[in-house]
């Protein structure tokens, strides 16, 4: 299939779009900021015989915080979430992460809705919705279902969406009082670059001092899907994370992780880079703490 | 005499139309009734072809032209040296880079579907990639001749016996990238024939003239029947020396009855059938006495030069002529090897094989200067050769020789002082500092054995501007604005008034390339050469005009002033008077200026075409920052201290410093185009890591100026050197920080680590030992 015989449709409403996505018997994908589909078509592996673009659907496009948690719309752009006041009080770790995304030019095409459907192991806002327990919204003309995202990917670049669905919301909960959150990223250079391995933590800590009450870890680029570091979570509370603790619970990191060796880095470095890096990251956490 | 625009930071006469985007390069060109034409590359890195049939792809609608090897109505090869890659394979291909047939189609999409039709029936041979087995006998022979295109070897002193008296010897071996030029415009351009049958060749290049001739052999034509026009360029590095695709435009044009047909890789196409730099397998062998006198060098480098020569010959010759430093060692045993294998095509990059040898001389005189306890620096201005001293070639310096001073400007420079208070100020606890230095030198103009010439013209325009034509194309370095400087500053006008015409077979002289370093030097001297001529012209004018001897006539400050007899100014006439009275008596308004670049008269034996005449040194100091965690290094700070005899545009030269230092570092640090088994690993700029702006240290330059004699004004070059001894300071500086020497480039983080970790583990073994 040559690209210029694929059709494309701009639906002007959600409904509109999910009708499509009904009824078109042949291949279908959606089409958001285009940052990786667009690679993707011309690289010959998506030739689909329809793209749906869905970038002018502007009512896909929010962050608000409601009961049941933040909402963010699936066109939020990664520069959108690195913008928004209510991201970097209640979500640092998904506004660092958003900022490690490309280039400002991929930044403010991207869309978060873009990144979990591409379902690449090393997507770099994955592992912060990861540890914010973000639930992912998908609707069809049959109705909507919630998958929380730990059960959302599948495998690299599958995940349980049907082809008749499409995400419509994003639902995270919002940091509570005395946590904090980080995102550490190793690339082969400093931006612009997939991620050789990348971990997003957050913590709650207990008042003052280097007591931690709760956190959540999780890695990408060291496994099929990113993880979770459960090991590590359960130690954060166990000691004091200073600097021996800090380095005692990363040292557990290898084990909890599955690299491969790529073009990128060989499994070995991967390995140890999710110690480094979760070192790394709690070690600028508890620096902030001490600087809060 | 106070210059008016020599030494003068002019701003680029180019500069706002290319940084605004307005500047159209050749490949973004347009024509109604275009055609696109697409290259046919072979799946395996080294395959029989049993037969070959386009019948198919001839037959899909909107295809008007396929074309394989028995299209090709000349010799059947291109090559700037040894005409040995073929323009179509016939019955062999050596590389994925290789091209088999060429498609011209109404789209580019129909091309690139006719492609998959094209049916080549291969036979699959085994690759040879490795380039020390390539030299083996056992070896398959990819060429006639054997696998080894050129073997450089030069001798001087006795060097085993200088081992026995030596102090101190250093044995090592360093493996370099096969670093990618990475130009913004990838290769391509268009091919017209023209109503009345010649032809025109719109592809960026960096010798018009030299690829007229090489299209027109290919074609059997009268290369006069070809205008080649090759700038502006989008960046070249080196990358756009060779032929890259005119000779397929050429051939594609004759088949489509007078439509412009248009070739542009895409990046992943340029990846694979691009020119990369060689990489090189470099032994080094090195030996001093206590004081850090050196004493000896020997040097084995093979480089990997793929499937074909280009200029792989001379680059081995060029790392060998400078694999000592620019010092005086007595005794050396240099050998190269320039091989071919299966990997891609390596030819001309910036440093032209420099780069390679100078991080092991460079790094053996840090590794001696530490062992021996002495300072750095203090070991270099030890060994440094000066003007009229003997290299270790064993041949008299003749040129100027600045690396004394750009030592000793190094040492006195804010970063080298304070460096211990800088390498305290580390940014997180777990980071280390380190700050080293290096120097370097690189040869300007062609060795021996090629001829090397410059040429200019200059024509008075109407209404008074001057249109100066030089051949050196402009590839991105600003050669365009020294030309107008050097022709404003002789001609008494203002740069404004200067019009560059540069790379055009029919508007400029053949003047050689744009490589060696040579462009300021040559165009500028050429253009200097040129202006007295113009001076002449226009005060013979005047006189005539006036009737009175050109003795009385001079040309100041943009008109032509006629004297009377007590050498006061009389009366004066404007350029544009002066055209307008040549145009009505048609007269010619034209001038030239050609010479000769001076060479060394007598070759080194064996050396294939050392020494040069003239060369370009300068130092570096770097500070880094390295991640003992991860083994990521930042390059933070860089001092880049040219020796380039008169400067003739200080922000032209700091841009040249700049650019070439990031360039450096990309080398150091990031980049190289992986090749397994003779496949590409590498695809695009997605796993290709150049560095971007937020790798790119604070740069510094401060060039000192040894003045050339025989140059413009007493200008060098600095093209490639500028990009040379950085490498080498910043692997160097990572020991500083931590302690290990990379000596497997790029130094990406996980060699870094991987080199931290062997030494934490010996550390902890050797502590085990001393427990038990």
């Amino acid at each position: 299939m040559m690209v210029s015989e694929i059709d494309m449709i701009s639906p002007e409403t959600m409904e509109e779009c999910l009708q499509i996505l009904n009824e078109y018997e042949q291949e279908v994908r959606l089409l958001a900021g285009g940052t990786d589909a667009v690679v993707r078509m011309k690289e010959g592996h998506w030739r689909p015989k329809l793209w749906l673009n869905i970038k002018g659907l502007r009512d896909l496009r929010f962050i608000c915080e409601e009961k049941d948690g933040i909402h963010i719309g699936p066109l939020t752009t990664h520069t959108d979430m690195v913008q928004s006041s209510l991201l970097q009080e209640k979500a640092d770790v998904l506004v660092h992460a958003a900022k490690e995304v490309g280039a400002t030019q991929i930044r403010n095409m991207g869309t978060i809705g873009g990144n979990l459907g591409t379902a690449s192991p090393a997507g770099d806002t994955i592992p912060a919705l990861f540890v914010l327990d973000a639930v992912i919204e998908l609707s069809s003309v049959n109705g909507i279902r919630r998958i929380p995202i730990e059960e959302f990917f599948v495998g690299p670049g599958k995940t349980v969406q049907h082809k008749s669905e499409m995400i419509t919301n994003i639902i995270i909960r919002p940091q509570e009082e005395n946590e904090i959150g980080i995102f550490e990223k190793l690339g082969p250079r400093k931006a612009q670059a997939i991620s050789i391995v990348n971990v997003a933590i957050s913590l709650k800590m207990s008042g003052d001092g280097w007591q931690c009450a709760g956190g959540k870890i999780a890695f990408g680029s060291v496994a099929p899907t990113v993880i979770r570091a459960r090991k590590c979570e359960v130690l954060l509370t166990l000691q004091e994370l200073n600097e021996e603790g800090i380095s005692n619970i990363a040292s557990l990191a290898w084990k909890e992780v599955a690299p491969i060796s790529d073009v990128r880095a060989s499994a070995a470095y991967r390995r140890d880079m999710s110690t480094a890096l979760l070192e790394r990251g709690l070690l600028r956490l508890m620096k902030r703490w001490e600087d809060r | 005499m106070t210059s008016k625009w020599i030494g003068k930071r002019v701003p680029r006469l180019d500069g706002p139309e290319r940084v605004t985007g307005e500047l159209k390069y050749m490949t973004d060109y347009h024509y109604n009734n275009m055609v696109w034409g697409r290259v046919l590359r072979p799946p395996y890195p080294y395959a029989k072809i049993k037969s070959m049939d386009t019948t198919r792809a001839k037959n899909l609608p909107g295809v008007i032209a396929v074309l394989t090897h028995e299209d090709i109505p000349g010799f059947n090869g291109f090559g700037i040296v040894v005409p040995d890659q073929p323009v179509l394979c016939e019955d062999v291909v050596r590389t994925t880079a290789d091209a088999v047939a060429l498609v011209a189609a109404e789209t580019e999409e129909i091309a690139e579907e006719a492609l998959a039709l094209i049916d080549v029936d291969y036979e699959r041979l085994d690759a040879v990639t490795d380039a020390e087995f390539a030299i083996t006998e056992q070896a398959p022979k990819l060429h006639a001749d054997g696998n080894i295109h050129s073997h450089v070897v030069i001798k001087n002193g006795e060097v085993e016996k200088a081992f026995q008296e030596a102090d101190i010897i250093l044995e090592n071996t360093f493996h370099s990238p096969r670093q990618m030029h990475a130009f913004i415009e990838t290769e391509g351009g268009w091919g017209i024939l023209e109503k009345d049958g010649t032809l025109t060749i719109q592809c960026p290049g960096q010798y018009a003239y030299r690829d007229r001739l090489q299209i027109a052999r290919a074609l059997a034509w009268n290369p006069a029947r070809i205008r080649v026009i090759s700038s502006p360029v989008g960046g070249a590095f080196g990358g756009k020396d060779e032929i890259t695709v005119q000779i397929y435009l050429a051939l594609l044009a004759l088949h489509t009855g007078g439509r412009p047909v248009k070739i542009h890789y895409k990046r992943e196409e340029s990846v694979i059938a691009g020119m990369k730099r060689h990489p090189f397998k470099v032994k080094m062998k090195t030996a001093a006495k206590k004081d850090g006198t050196l004493l000896a060098n020997q040097v084995l480098a093979i480089a990997d030069t793929g499937a074909y020569a280009s200029l792989g010959g001379a680059v081995i010759s060029l790392a060998i002529e400078h694999s000592c430093g620019p010092y005086k060692i007595p005794n050396v045993d240099l050998e190269g090897y320039c091989v071919y294998t299966n990997n891609g095509i390596a030819g001309a990059f910036r440093g032209f094989g420099v780069n390679q040898v100078c991080m092991g001389i460079e790094t053996h005189m840090d590794m001696i200067a530490a062992e021996l306890g002495i300072d750095p620096i203090e070991i270099r201005k030890k060994n440094v050769y000066h003007q009229g001293d003997v290299s270790s070639l064993g041949h008299v310096v003749k040129g100027s020789v600045g690396t004394w001073k750009t030592l000793e400007a190094a040492e006195k420079c804010d970063l080298w002082i304070n460096r211990e208070k800088y390498k305290a100020e580390i940014s997180e606890p777990w980071k280390k500092r380190g700050v080293s230095i290096a120097t370097s030198f690189h040869g300007v103009g062609m060795g021996i054995g090629l001829p090397d010439y410059g040429a200019a013209s200059i024509q008075l325009l109407p209404g008074g501007r001057f249109e100066v034509g030089v051949g050196c194309e402009e590839i991105g370095g600003g050669n365009g604005t020294v030309y107008a400087q050097v022709a404003a500053e002789i001609l008494q006008c203002d740069v404004t008034d200067i019009v560059v015409v540069q790379g055009d077979t029919s508007r400029t002289l053949d003047g050689g390339t744009v490589t060696a370093s040579r462009s300021t030097y040559t165009g500028g001297r050429a253009v200097a050469t040129a202006a007295p001529n113009m001076l002449n012209l226009l005060t013979k004018a005047a006189g005539e005009i006036f009737g009175v001897s050109e003795e009385q006539v001079r040309v100041a400050d943009k008109k032509v002033v006629v004297y009377d007899a007590d050498g006061k100014a009389d009366s004066s006439l404007s350029f544009a008077e002066i055209y307008d009275y040549l145009y009505e008596n048609r007269r010619d308004t034209r001038v030239e200026g050609h010479f000769m670049l001076p060479k060394e008269k007598k070759e080194i034996k064996g050396s294939g075409g050392a020494p040069h005449r003239l060369y370009g040194y300068l130092t570096h100091v770097v500070m880094v920052e390295v991640d003992t965690l991860t083994g990521e290094t930042e390059v933070l700070r860089v001092v880049s201290i040219p020796d380039a005899g008169k400067v003739i545009n200080p922000q032209g030269l700091e841009g040249q410093a700049e650019g070439g230092a990031v360039m450096g570092i990309g080398y150091a640090l990031y980049e190289d185009t992986i090749i397994e088994n003779g496949y590409h690993k590498t695809t695009n700029f997605s796993n290709y890591i150049l560095p971007t702006v937020k790798d790119s240290p604070q740069i510094e330059t401060f060039p000192v100026e040894e003045l050339e004699e025989t140059g413009p004004f007493g200008a060098k070059g600095i093209g490639e050197v500028v990009m040379i001894p950085i490498i080498a300071a910043t692997i160097s500086a990572i020991h500083d920080a931590v302690g290990v020497r990379i000596k497997h480039l790029p130094a990406t983080p996980e060699r870094v680590y991987a080199a931290l970790k062997a030494r934490k583990d010996q550390t902890n073994q050797s502590n085990e030992e001393n427990v038990m």
